[in-house]
């Protein structure tokens, strides 16, 4: 779960990023957060990873009170999210494999466990003939895979996708956004920041949006592939 | 940590060594002429002090004795002299035998001078060593104060200058070793900087996934280790080579032999332990040191 309580954040610069914003995602939720750039969505994103601190304002993620949080205890709040990023960035000296068992590795979990974790992970997103192969190796959508895989992998309870369609072809883009959608459905909360408004209202769904460091518009809309279905 | 989670961080180190090999080299470099030069001016002072110390005991005061004191009253001076805490030995030295042994000194000419001398000028006189070179002039001053002393002759000023050799190495030594070490840092930092920035993908990334500030600071930990280990080996090899050969052509070279003696040198074979488990820890110390300080800094964790 998420909640935002009257969260402004100033950057040094002077720059007001974020003016009181309120904001709850409840376990389970799909939403998206679309806005111009320079609305403040990145800013939403940091807040979340505790990467920045809200100015003023209480910010709570998955049971953790981040202005209370110690530093130390940050690596504990980042293990229940997973994040996938516009650049993908994976490892590119790297198997398929051996990105996504990284995750598994880097919180120390049993070796037993990772090798029987990952390739269901990487079944999961379609992948599991380009197990053996480098990054370099694969397409743009597939390579978003391998990190949505990666994002997944150690369970969490929230996903946080920034942008994830942006590197990739338009048609490819739904395929990962169904695939989001699905994760979404097997109890995970997703939170997906776009600026693709085409994207949003096919999927329809939760949206979120921010403007000038303002919750503009948060209504769930009907979105064309539920229409479709029916 | 689980064992499987340990060799993984210590092959992710091994891996990082090959990665940035040109800077792995230059830390393996800068520790290895390091640790020489520290190692090399720390044996050479140990065997200066040991020198040092030969020639210390060897200098003694002459402590010359009244002429009439009896066997009696000389005994009683011997013991009281004996009871001085600063004395290691004291040694009868009678007016004949330094007569003798002074007529053996003197040429055929000089001794016929002296062929009709029937009475010895010579005074009995105590040959007295004492523990602490430093507090001979004491020591000295207190023989002289005892009954039937006639008069006591130290090389005190010869003391001083052994001292204050001693005193000197010390400052030089500590100096040296000091500014080796901040060298060495340096060096090693900017190394780190490098192996940080070639690996800035997955420390982002393990941020992001919540890795311990320590997960991530242990490659470069071990990354520092293992090259200090394999500088200090190298350093261990070229200090015997270099040792064993200085050590040979003061054993063969009898004039150098005759200063210093040899029996205040030590052979290799008797320091090799201590050498090498103080060049291996102390290289593996300022490799991890080194790193994680660095590391640490520019990772910003």
């Amino acid at each position: 779960m998420v909640e935002f309580k009257d969260v402004s954040v100033t950057y040094s610069s002077g720059v007001d990023a974020l003016n009181k914003v309120n904001l709850k995602i409840k376990d389970g939720d799909f939403a998206f957060v679309v806005g111009s750039s320079g609305a403040g969505k990145s800013t939403l994103i940091k807040l979340i990873l505790k990467e920045i601190n809200a100015t003023s304002g209480t910010v709570i993620v998955n049971g953790f009170n981040l202005s209370r949080l110690r530093r130390g205890r940050i690596p504990a709040l980042r293990r229940t999210i997973g994040v996938v990023f516009q650049d993908f960035r994976l490892i590119p000296t790297m198997t398929v494999y051996e990105n996504v068992a990284f995750v598994l590795r880097v919180i120390d979990a049993p070796s037993k466990y990772i090798r029987s974790r990952v390739p269901y992970v990487i079944s999961l997103v379609g992948l599991e003939d380009k197990t053996n192969n480098y990054p370099t190796e694969l397409s743009g959508g597939e390579q978003q895979r391998v990190a949505l895989a990666r994002a997944l992998v150690n369970d969490p309870k929230l996903i946080i996708a920034d942008e994830p369609t942006g590197n990739i072809d338009p048609a490819l883009s739904y395929e990962i956004v169904d695939l989001l959608r699905r994760i979404n459905e097997c109890g995970t909360t997703v939170l997906m920041v776009t600026h693709e408004h085409d994207l949003v209202r096919y999927f329809g769904g939760r949206i979120i949006n921010i403007n000038k460091g303002s919750i503009a518009f948060d209504e769930v809309i009907g979105g064309a592939v539920d229409n479709e279905a029916q | 940590m689980k064992l499987s989670s340990a060799s993984y961080l210590v092959g992710q180190g091994m891996k990082s060594i090959w990665r940035n090999r040109m800077m792995s080299f230059a830390s393996f470099c800068i520790i290895l002429v390091s640790l020489l030069m520290v190692g090399i001016s720390v044996l050479v002072t140990i065997n200066l002090n040991r020198v040092i110390d030969g020639i210390e005991d060897q200098s003694e005061a002459a402590v010359t004795i009244k002429d009439d004191t009896t066997e009696e009253q000389r005994n009683e001076l011997k013991k009281k002299i004996e009871q001085l805490p600063n004395v290691a030995t004291v040694t009868f030295y009678s007016k004949d035998e330094a007569w003798q042994s002074m007529k053996e000194d003197l040429s055929d000419e000089q001794q016929d001078l002296f062929r009709y001398a029937d009475d010895n000028p010579l005074p009995d006189t105590f040959r007295v060593t004492v523990k602490d070179i430093r507090i001979m002039s004491d020591t000295s001053m207190q023989i002289s104060t005892f009954d039937y002393v006639d008069t006591v002759k130290s090389p005190t000023q010869f003391a001083d200058v052994l001292v204050s050799i001693k005193n000197i190495l010390m400052i030089i030594m500590t100096a040296v070793i000091a500014a080796l070490i901040v060298v060495c840092l340096i060096i090693i930092s900017n190394t780190t900087r490098a192996s940080v920035f070639a690996r800035r993908k997955e420390i982002n990334i393990m941020k992001y996934v919540g890795a311990t500030n320590t997960f991530i600071r242990v490659p470069f930990f071990i990354e520092g280790m293992v090259v200090g280990v394999f500088a200090a080996a190298a350093a261990l090899l070229l200090t015997k080579f270099a040792y064993e050969g200085v050590y040979g052509i003061i054993k063969g070279d009898m004039s150098l032999l005759s200063i210093l003696g040899i029996d205040n040198l030590y052979p290799f074979s008797k320091m090799a332990l201590k050498v090498t488990a103080a060049y291996l820890v102390s290289g593996a110390f300022i490799g991890a040191v080194g790193t994680s300080i660095s590391a640490s800094k520019h990772l910003k964790v």
